[in-house]
């Protein structure tokens, strides 16, 4: 592993990002969204300035889930896929380079790329919370940022696992888009209905829906804007019973185990797949 | 050397040991000695000073506390007792009761009719001011603070027991446990602000008591009202309450309450009602307040009726009303002669431009009611799959729920009471953390590499004259 | 230089490559050959250890499956199908592959050359999308050689290039053997075998057929060319008894002689029979 390999892949990465329509459809309607709804919670009704700091967070985190799993996982599909579709990931693999530099490198430099249009979101976002004078809990909001980084490259890393999974593009982003329609929606759509059949009790509830990262993530950002989980109900309840101080380092521990985990597995089939 | 050092040293701690005793020993005696002199009707003025409690006013004077004098306590039992009636107290820190909840230590307790208490300050006191058996007292202006400790073993910042017609007003409260009132009529508790204490206040069979213009703001519960009859809340800014419970207002077993154009914001329940009102020809009201960004609005145990809730608004709650452990709502009227509530999620028109909606709103979202039927599931709040649940339950009607409640007179537009207080300015974030991650954001970017006028392209100097030979 | 041992690969139930064993010595020019499908390219992918393969390969003394990456710094590679990043143009495509193999662009006169030779200097500025297939070929060479490495490896080198490109890519290469590159490339071509290969593996559905120079190579495959040589009447008996002194068989015809040549040695007779001061005066090919 040489880590100056790692760097020009992840230069390149960058390059190609800020070039693809994708991205910067993504990186603008992400901030575009989240200036839209930030100033909705905050001066949507005749500018009362009634919504708390945690509520303008709250809506944030929506949009969140929807968008920004969307973009890693896309994102990350492509990122093998589309260079082994085109021949270039053979020509790369024939450099002197380790295939997990490139691995790495490409990581690397797309999560490089995520970090810089949430940046943007967030950064556009909190400014004009700010000026609003809404901006009381400049951590909290600072954490948010960290936290849905955290799921953005987690969405990459599963997005990598399907590219290198998958023979041709079209299959990855494909793949794609259902995976982020089975964490997004069918995922949860179906754990509620197995708790309505089966009247699961609140931890029962909370184990099964924490299997899904975008459920770590929520958890760990409500509580870190509220500082309580008392709006989740009484799962949210008694998961910061049980684990108190504990409960935050614990949910970011999970969701970092959904990026590393998928990126190990994305590197086996990898390497036992080679540049074809 | 080091010997005399040491020496020095320690004589000059015990000097400093042993000379403000003497002081304050001289002190003490002076303001106790002073008390048991006064006659009644005599006033007192004290200006400055430490005093040392605990003291007794048994005579119907007027203490004046000029320059902030000192009551300490040293940190044993109550700090001041007042067993004379018409006692008029004002200008004093009292300070360092004890700490036995079970002897009630407090700053002040008074037992006598009439006492008037006004601008004070109470620190490191257990309970605050305990009025037991003292009708017609005036608490006004004082600011009390309970001892920094965990919140059940705090007291009870001001503590009301058997004393009809007392007055609490503007008084400024912070970190108590309750501020809770027994068994007193006629109660006036107005302008008081109350953070960050368990019940911000709480009423126990206190009938026809009137309480308006208080902010009661992060504490576990906002007023929690019970066993009453005739209580009147109007002009409130309750708000941030949400520790355990989290109700702003929380009313139990009260009859004909008035519930008038207050701020309820961002607490987890606005307005949390429990078999109220409990007898049959008795009426809630709720009329002209703003319930909005609470988790919940407004939450009713199934069994609750006769409550009439006009003009309210109904903003942007998580869940704006909330029958808990589901069903629908019987006998609670949403609208009188045409007239409704705001609701911020009114998807409805409004054609002949009267201020009401055209069409009902009705509030059936089935991920509410899945919620309400099973609290659980609340744990999928914000997720994107419980909005997929609302629509298709609107878009198949065969999975549509019961209404909760019909509003048959919505209004279009919001209408914010203007007369309760302001909440707290919470100081605002500084922006340039935020604006260094657009700029580390967008330089990350536009990271110039490759690019011909990059540094790297330097060390590659044929790029330059290769534009020549095209 | 490149030591291969009892290489196969598997693509499901398709074998590609079957057990294939050889070893090039440093400065050999060797053709992978074979029709389409016998997987010649197969072959080189596994040399540079682009995919998983059972067997061995050591290039340089180093296993490629645990150290290919340094060994894949004396490799320099053209692919079949001349895949870079279209966006990117000519110079920074230079960069970009140059820096991964650390190529040291402070120093660069020997960059500049290769430039020069491939010239390639106009051309810098452009996007690789827009160059033509001969320019892109001469890119593809430039990157292999970037890091000046001691063994070049080309699949089907001459596939995108028109007849004159192609001859001036062939002598590019003729020099680059001269200078003493190890060469393997793969082709299905007779006469960039010819040209270019001092030995020839001949794979067939991926096993070695054969592995020979280039002229035994069409003798055993039976690749022979009728020379029909005219020479003077009283030439002619003298003139096979030269031939088949080397071992190329003749007869007469007419005023002349037909003889059967190795389709890469038709200069051969020529050369034998002007050596004995046996005149030829004119020469036809059958």
């Amino acid at each position: 592993m040489e880590f100056s390999n790692v760097l020009i892949l992840m230069q390149k990465e960058l390059r190609d990002a800020r070039r693809n329509r994708w991205f910067i459809l993504y990186m603008v309607a992400f901030t575009t969204l989240a200036l839209a709804l930030a100033w909705l919670s905050l001066a949507g009704l005749g500018n009362y300035g009634l919504a708390g700091f945690g509520r303008t967070g709250a809506s944030l985190v929506n949009l969140v889930l929807l968008i920004v799993p969307l973009m890693g996982l896309t994102l990350g599909a492509l990122g093998l896929a589309s260079e082994r579709e085109s021949g270039t990931l053979l020509y790369l693999l024939a450099q002197p380079l380790d295939p997990k530099e490139l691995l790495l490198g490409k990581f690397f430099g797309l999560s490089a790329a995520l970090m810089a249009a949430l940046g943007v979101g967030f950064g556009l976002t909190g400014m004009m919370i700010g000026s609003f004078g809404g901006l009381t809990h400049l951590n909290a909001f600072l954490w948010l940022v960290l936290l849905t980084f955290l799921l953005a490259i987690s969405s990459l890393s599963l997005g990598f696992l399907i590219s290198a999974a998958v023979q041709r593009a079209a299959t990855a982003v494909g793949v794609a888009l259902f995976g982020w329609l089975l964490l997004v929606f069918l995922g949860d759509l179906g754990l509620m209905g197995t708790a309505v059949v089966l009247r699961f009790q609140a931890q029962e509830l909370l184990w099964f829906s924490l299997a899904n990262p975008l459920q770590l993530y929520k958890t760990a950002a409500i509580l870190n804007l509220q500082q309580n989980l008392d709006l989740l109900g009484p799962a949210g309840v008694f998961a910061l019973r049980t684990y108190g101080a504990r409960l935050l380092p614990l949910l970011i521990g999970l969701l970092a185990a959904w990026t590393v985990v998928p990126l190990l597995i994305t590197h086996q089939l990898f390497t036992r797949r080679g540049a074809l | 050397m080091n010997q005399l050092l040491t020496l020095a040293l320690l004589l000059s701690g015990l000097l400093g040991l042993i000379a403000p005793h003497s002081i304050q020993a001289a002190e003490k005696s002076d303001l106790a000695a002073r008390l048991a002199a006064a006659r009644d009707g005599d006033t007192i003025e004290v200006d400055g000073g430490i005093h040392h409690g605990p003291l007794e006013i048994n005579n119907s004077i007027t203490l004046i506390g000029v320059n902030w004098p000192v009551i300490d306590g040293g940190g044993q039992g109550t700090v001041l007792h007042i067993t004379a009636p018409d006692v008029h107290l004002e200008g004093f820190v009292i300070r360092n009761s004890g700490d036995s909840l079970d002897q009630e230590n407090s700053g002040i307790a008074v037992e006598a009719a009439g006492t008037t208490i006004v601008n004070n300050r109470l620190e490191e006191t257990l309970f605050g001011i305990y009025l037991r058996k003292a009708p017609n007292s005036v608490v006004a202006d004082n600011s009390i603070s309970s001892m920094d400790v965990d919140v059940p073993r705090r007291g009870d910042p001001i503590r009301v027991w058997y004393s009809n017609g007392v007055r609490i007003e503007n008084n400024t409260i912070e970190k108590g446990r309750d501020v809770v009132l027994w068994y007193s009529e006629q109660l006036q508790v107005s302008g008081n602000t109350v953070t960050h204490g368990r019940y911000g206040l709480h009423f126990m069979y206190c009938d026809d008591a009137i309480v308006e213009n208080n902010l009661l703001y992060r504490n576990s519960v906002g007023a929690f009202m019970m066993y009453s009859r005739r209580i009147t809340l109007q002009n409130n800014t309750i708000a941030g309450n949400r520790g355990p419970s989290g109700y702003g207002v929380g009313l139990k077993d009260m009859d004909d309450a008035l519930i008038e154009n207050n701020l309820f914001l961002d607490n987890r329940v606005g307005a949390y009602l429990d078999n109220s009102p409990r007898e049959v020809d008795s009426i809630g009201r709720f009329t002209g307040n703003v319930f909005g960004y609470n988790d919940i609005g407004v939450s009713l145990l199934p069994s609750v009726r006769h409550n009439e809730f006009v003009s309210n608004n109904f903003i942007e709650n998580e869940e704006q009303v909330a029958i808990e452990g589901g069903g629908t709502m019987s006998d609670n009227t949403w609208s009188v002669a045409g007239v409704g509530n705001y609701w911020s999620d009114y998807a409805g028109f409004d054609a002949n431009n009267d201020g009401f909606g055209d069409l009902p709103y009705r509030s059936e979202r089935l991920f509410e009611q899945l919620v309400d039927n099973q609290p659980a599931m609340r744990i999928f709040l914000y997720s994107p799959a419980a909005a997929a649940v609302d629509f298709a339950a609107r878009a198949f009607p065969l999975i549509r729920p019961q209404p909760k409640l019909v509003d048959e007179g919505p209004l279009m537009s919001p209408d914010i009471p203007a007369g309760a207080p302001p909440l707290p300015a919470e100081q605002n974030g500084r922006l340039w953390p935020l604006l260094l991650l657009v700029v580390m954001a967008v330089g990350l970017m536009s990271w110039p590499w490759l690019a011909p006028q990059s540094p790297i392209s330097r060390r590659f100097p044929k790029y330059g004259k290769a534009k020549a030979t095209l | 230089m490149i030591h291969v041992e009892q290489l196969t690969k598997r693509f499901g139930r398709l074998t590609a490559v079957d057990n294939l064993s050889f070893k090039i010595s440093p400065g050999e020019a060797v053709a992978l050959w074979g029709a389409n499908g016998a997987g010649k390219t197969t072959v080189l992918r596994c040399l540079l250890h682009l995919i998983p393969f059972s067997g061995s390969v050591q290039i340089d003394g180093r296993d490629m499956r645990r150290a290919g990456k340094v060994a894949r710094q004396k490799i320099g590679f053209v692919p079949q199908n001349l895949t870079f990043h279209d966006d990117l143009r000519v110079d920074e495509t230079l960069l970009f592959y140059g820096r991964l193999k650390k190529i040291d662009f402070n120093h660069t006169a020997p960059l500049e050359a290769l430039l020069d030779r491939l010239q390639l200097q106009p051309h810098l500025q452009k996007a690789v999308g827009d160059l033509s297939g001969g320019l892109k070929q001469r890119l593809a060479l430039a990157l292999a050689l970037l890091a000046d490495p001691a063994i070049l490896m080309l699949d089907e080198p001459t596939a995108s290039l028109d007849v004159s490109a192609r001859e001036a890519f062939l002598s590019l290469l003729l020099d680059l053997k001269q200078a003493g590159k190890t060469i393997v490339f793969t082709t299905h071509r007779l006469d960039e075998m010819s040209t270019l290969a001092d030995r020839v593996l001949h794979l067939v559905d991926g096993r070695l057929q054969a592995d020979s120079s280039p002229a035994e190579l069409h003798l055993q495959m039976g690749w022979t060319t009728m020379l029909h040589l005219s020479m003077p009447a009283g030439s002619i008996d003298a003139a096979l008894t030269v031939l088949g002194q080397h071992g190329l068989e003749g007869r007469q015809n007419g005023r002349g002689i037909y003889v059967s040549v190795p389709a890469s040695k038709k200069g051969l007779p020529l050369e034998l029979l002007y050596r004995e001061g046996i005149p030829v005066t004119d020469f036809s090919l059958d």
